[in-house]
């Protein structure tokens, strides 16, 4: 970019320069007279020819030019002045004995700003002097104040990051900043007189649709910037090359808000390459880190059906011995001399239904213990609970421990994966009941679902055990802390992060009459429609 | 074989293996009666039941071992059959300590479990009927007159007629009439039979 104009900014404090042009060196003497003394630096040519190289070399502010000369008159001076820019800026007053309107007229298309009638009046001659010197003061102030705003305005725009483009009123590019040429791979300069739409929305090589934005559809919407002064913002889109190739973008259209400038939109856009790059490897990170967390929840879910055997046993030993009972019953019924059919019928019936109860305890069992491969899924809270409990009572049974549940009907559905909520409600009522059993206490543990105020859904485990020592409740989240003589520590570790991953609360309060309070919670929310987010996209 | 209107009680937690149970012991012949916790059972007067239990070691509430520890305070003399889960054998080792007839095994053979009934409910029948009888002699025995008591005493202890009339300081015809009584009152002849008796109903 070009430097400040120095010329410009001298011109700006020296001592204002008039130049006086007149074939007549009467005439000539008696300007002169008149400004002289004024504080003014008088230059004087008595031909057009004299007068151009004068302004060429000094630039004065002012000049004073006699239309009728021999050679080159004073309108012919004056174009040729105005035709050239380095010699464009002085001020010409036109002094002429011609009257008429039309020489005046002639005067101005010339490019003068006045017109002084000879003979003069001097005191005319220098009102009007020192007005336009006054004025053209002002213009040079005018324009370098605005060179300085162009410079200022150019260095911000190739400074910036973003790529920025302004727009004509049909939707052209006529401007573009560095760093839009450097996101396109190419020469801003190139960019413009494109069509901003044509230029980067005319790929049609989007194949999965992912490009919302398609030719007609942006042409559509880039007219409504333009007409109807409606910014756009779109914070997912692809943008194509000069070159073909195609980059991932964020960007704005913005109107501008006047009506005679030749910008008509400003459009500011960033390739999003890198943030998406980011925002993978950060749910990559999240995924793998979910898939740990899935891991060792199902080898604590092995871990803890372990440790469960003895109970599970006995609940399977339950309906093998009614069967057993049953069948030599229905052998009775079969040897005896007159059969029963009705009571040889219910029987088998019977013998039947605890068939089913063993293989579902093992079918609970085993989905307990399955593999996570399972993921999210709706599942009413009153479905969790009742499964939770159904684990819960065996090993109820197997410490001698009552349970008692609390459970509010109609409860709304929950996006969760079911078999670590069981686990996490398992743990913990498994937890009240041991402490309870370490302790020889006899007595119930409670568990409690209902809604939570504008919390979702509160799961509640209430022991009636020793409860927790005070320096311990501190640390009863933290990793491979425990007071159990044969526990990892690892139990309500884990219980945590498959809440959290679940947008629950977990925690722990001392009961109110001895014993411990468990809880956690559940957000109600439903499954998200797909998997990709729509388009960020606002019209304001 | 049902004597003296025994009852199988069955105290079983789990709904399926107690009617199955019920079922299986009724088909045997038995009368039953069953109870889903340790607390309903309770409710009945235990002392005066005739028959056996079988009871589950393993319920909610108040389990086997404390319903057996209650019932023996309460003077139940009703014979008891464990039903122990795996892994409950040192509880029922210690069940059998305190006086509990047998124990099975869950899931149990018929036959086992049978046969440990049938022995129980002779047991309970037999104890049954050595009560009844003792509690005749104590009858016969507190029918007799202070004086004839004091006699039979001296009786047993093997005293001789004039023995007991010098010691009394009646006339030996006198003691002759009193200890006829007693061996009446008693129902016997046999002096040998009588200190049986007496020490039967004292045991």
């Amino acid at each position: 970019m070009a430097t400040v104009d120095n010329k410009a900014v001298s011109k700006l404090s020296r001592q204002d320069q008039i130049l006086l042009v007149d074939d007549n060196p009467a005439n000539l003497k008696i300007l002169y007279e008149t400004l002289d003394g004024r504080g003014y630096k008088l230059l004087v040519a008595d031909s057009g020819e004299k007068a151009l190289s004068i302004v060429r070399k000094s630039h004065p502010d002012l000049i004073l030019l006699d239309v009728m000369m021999p050679g080159m008159d004073g309108f012919e001076v004056c174009r040729t002045l105005k035709q050239d820019p380095a010699t464009a800026s002085s001020s010409i007053i036109f002094l002429s004995a011609l009257d008429d309107t039309d020489s005046k007229v002639m005067g101005f298309d010339a490019g003068g700003v006045d017109y002084i009638s000879k003979p003069f009046q001097v005191k005319e001659v220098i009102a009007r002097v020192e007005t336009h010197l006054k004025i053209h003061r002002l213009e040079q102030q005018l324009e370098a104040r605005n060179r300085e705003l162009q410079i200022d305005k150019a260095s911000i725009l190739s400074a910036m990051s973003e790529g920025i483009y302004g727009l004509s009123r049909r939707g052209e590019i006529i401007f573009a900043n560095s760093a839009a040429g450097r996101m396109n791979a190419c020469d801003e300069d190139s960019l413009l007189g494109r069509s901003f739409v044509q230029l980067h929305f005319s790929q049609a090589e989007n194949p999965e649709g992912e490009n919302a934005f398609d030719l007609d559809r942006m042409t559509e919407r880039l007219q409504r910037v333009l007409s109807k002064n409606e910014a756009l913002r779109i914070g997912n889109a692809l943008f194509t090359r000069p070159d073909g190739s195609v980059y991932p973008v964020a960007f704005t259209v913005t109107p501008t808000a006047r009506d005679d400038h030749a910008t008509h939109a400003v459009v500011v856009f960033h390739d999003t390459t890198d943030e998406i790059k980011q925002a993978e490897e950060l749910e990559a990170a999240r995924q793998s880190a979910e898939a740990q967390r899935s891991q060792l929840a199902h080898i604590s879910r092995l871990s803890m059906m372990g440790e469960m055997a003895a109970g599970i046993a006995h609940e399977v030993n339950q309906p093998l011995t009614a069967i057993v009972n049953y069948i030599r019953v229905a052998n009775r019924i079969a040897k005896a001399e007159q059969l029963d059919k009705a009571l040889m019928d219910e029987t088998l019936k019977k013998i039947e239904s605890q068939c089913l109860r063993a293989s579902q305890v093992i079918q609970h069992i085993r989905d307990f213990v399955k593999k996570p491969l399972q993921g999210k899924e709706m599942l009413s809270a009153n479905t969790l609970a009742r499964d939770i409990l159904e684990l819960a009572e065996i090993e109820a049974k197997e410490h001698g421990i009552e349970l008692r549940a609390n459970i509010e009907p109609s409860l709304p559905e929950l996006y969760i994966e079911p078999v670590q909520v069981q686990q996490v409600a398992l743990n913990l009522l498994r937890n009240g009941m041991e402490a309870m059993g370490h302790a020889n206490m006899r007595g119930a543990v409670k568990f409690k679902v209902a809604q939570a105020n504008g919390k979702g859904i509160l799961f509640e485990v209430t022991d009636e055990g020793p409860g927790v020592a005070e320096e311990h409740q501190n640390n009863l989240f933290s990793p491979f802390f425990t007071t159990k003589k044969s526990g990892m520590g690892i139990g309500l570790t884990l219980c945590q992060s498959i809440i959290h991953s679940h947008g629950g609360e977990i925690g722990f309060r001392p009961g109110e009459s001895g014993g411990s309070t468990f809880y956690f919670t559940l957000p109600v929310r439903n499954k998200p429609v797909g998997k990709r987010d729509q388009p960020a996209e606002s019209a304001q | 074989m049902n004597v003296m209107n025994q009852i199988v009680y069955v105290v079983e937690d789990d709904e399926a293996v107690r009617d199955s149970l019920l079922l299986l012991l009724r088909a045997e012949g038995y009368s039953t009666k069953g109870y889903s916790s340790a607390q309903s059972f309770l409710e009945e007067e235990v002392a005066d039941l005739n028959g056996c239990l079988v009871l589950d070691i393993r319920m909610p509430g108040m389990t086997g071992m404390e319903l057996h520890k209650k019932l023996l305070e309460l003077g139940c003399a009703l014979p008891v059959i464990f039903v122990t889960g795996h892994g409950d054998v040192a509880m029922a080792v210690e069940a059998m300590k305190l006086g509990a007839v047998d124990f099975v095994q869950k899931p149990y053979r018929e036959e086992d479990l049978l046969e440990k009934v049938k022995g129980a409910l002779a047991m309970d029948a037999e104890q049954k009927e050595a009560l009844r009888h003792k509690e005749k002699l104590r009858q016969k025995i507190e029918s007799l007159t202070p004086r004839e008591l004091e006699i039979m005493e001296m009786m047993i202890e093997g005293n001789a007629n004039k023995v007991i009339a010098i010691e009394l300081n009646i006339s030996q015809r006198t003691v002759e009439i009193h200890r006829s009584r007693v061996m009446q009152k008693m129902g016997t002849h046999s002096l040998a039979q009588l200190v049986q008796m007496v020490l039967a109903a004292r045991s």
